[in-house]
């Protein structure tokens, strides 16, 4: 069974789980007959980018996305980030890699809420993650930092 | 190596530094982000959670004078070592009821800072608690505020019941100098303790 019309939608954050109802975590997609009530959201909602698309498509990514991901962007801000200033600075933001936190910085914006929005523009192919590009070492990133640290 | 990259360097999009964070710990109040701010190269941002106006009345500002502004979630700074790596340093949410935070942010972070405030040492068991069991390892540094008494490592040491093998360095957190040499301290101090890892 579905929630009810304001809880329709993923935002994250903000909904409460569902009343213990097995199933998934997120709704099923909205039907005709749901349009009308799913209007009614409340205005400071920062959704999380879902809302032209089927609400439970898996977002497998935000587990494994920590303060030190880093997120380039993989195309520039367009039509669909009008109303989407929160995505809109995301990715001018990462057209130089950033860290996760950084765009939770930047965007004044709950860390928990931002993660949710990148999970979602990795999944739909805005935002990639990307690795470092001279994989180090362990040891060797402590003793660079030892000597980095040194001549501050 | 590094330098082939340099010229180029931090404005492409090729070159992607390894990000690596050190934990900067303390109670409430003990200038984890004042030692952050002294060292970062930015000045330091936050990651917002819900927790501002809830805090007065909370917060136990006993001992602590003077601090306008609270830590409201996650402090950080950060230092660009070279063009591979690029330091961040989280100060921890200093009230308790942000302790489940702590697990994520300790996570992969090189080492930590346990800043101690000798007017409110008790503020930072749970910090030296927390990094001994999950085998962090650390530094404390004992901040000198104006009018605490002056004690000295020792007494912080034993205070605190800090094994010999951990460092306890005497620090100002306002000043830079004094910030970089307690991060120097606690990566020489995590390379030494890594050692005897490495070899049997």
């Amino acid at each position: 069974m579905r929630g009810d019309g304001a809880h329709a939608r993923p935002m994250v954050g903000h909904v409460p789980d569902p009343p213990s109802t097995v199933g998934p975590r997120f709704p099923e997609p909205p039907t005709a007959a749901d349009e009308e009530t799913e209007r009614f959201l409340r205005p400071y909602a920062v959704d999380a980018g879902t809302a032209d698309r089927p609400t439970d498509d898996p977002v497998e990514h935000e587990d494994d996305l920590d303060m030190l991901t880093l997120l380039v962007a993989a195309r520039l801000p367009g039509e669909r980030e009008v109303l989407r200033p929160e995505r809109e600075t995301i990715l001018l933001r990462a057209v130089r890699a950033r860290t996760l936190a950084e765009l939770a910085a930047e965007l004044r914006l709950p860390f928990s809420q931002v993660r949710s929005i990148v999970a979602h523009m990795i999944a739909d192919g805005s935002l990639q993650r990307c690795g470092p590009s001279r994989p180090l070492e362990r040891q060797d990133i402590l003793h660079a930092v030892l000597v980095g640290l040194r001549s501050l | 190596m590094a330098s082939a990259d340099s010229e180029t360097g931090r404005g492409t999009p090729e070159a992607i530094p390894q990000a690596v964070k050190i934990i900067v710990a303390g109670g409430f109040g003990a200038g984890k982000t004042t030692l952050v701010a002294s060292v970062s190269e930015i000045t330091p941002l936050s990651t917002e959670e819900v927790m501002t106006e809830a805090s007065y009345g909370v917060d136990d500002l006993g001992g602590v004078e003077s601090k306008s502004t609270t830590t409201v979630a996650l402090d950080f700074g950060r230092i660009t070592i070279n063009d591979d790596i690029v330091l961040y340093l989280f100060g921890t949410p200093g009230q308790d009821r942000f302790w489940f935070m702590w697990d994520e942010l300790a996570a992969g972070a090189l080492g930590a800072v346990v800043l101690a405030d000798t007017r409110r040492l008790d503020t930072c068991f749970h910090a030296v608690d927390f990094f001994e069991r999950q085998g962090l390892p650390f530094v404390v540094a004992v901040n000198r505020f104006d009018g605490s008494e002056p004690y000295e490592a020792a007494e912080v040491r034993e205070a605190l019941d800090i094994p010999a093998a951990v460092p306890v360095v005497m620090a100002d957190a306002r000043d830079r100098d004094s910030c970089r040499d307690v991060l120097v301290e606690l990566v020489t101090h995590v390379i030494r303790s890594r050692s005897p890892a490495m070899t049997g």
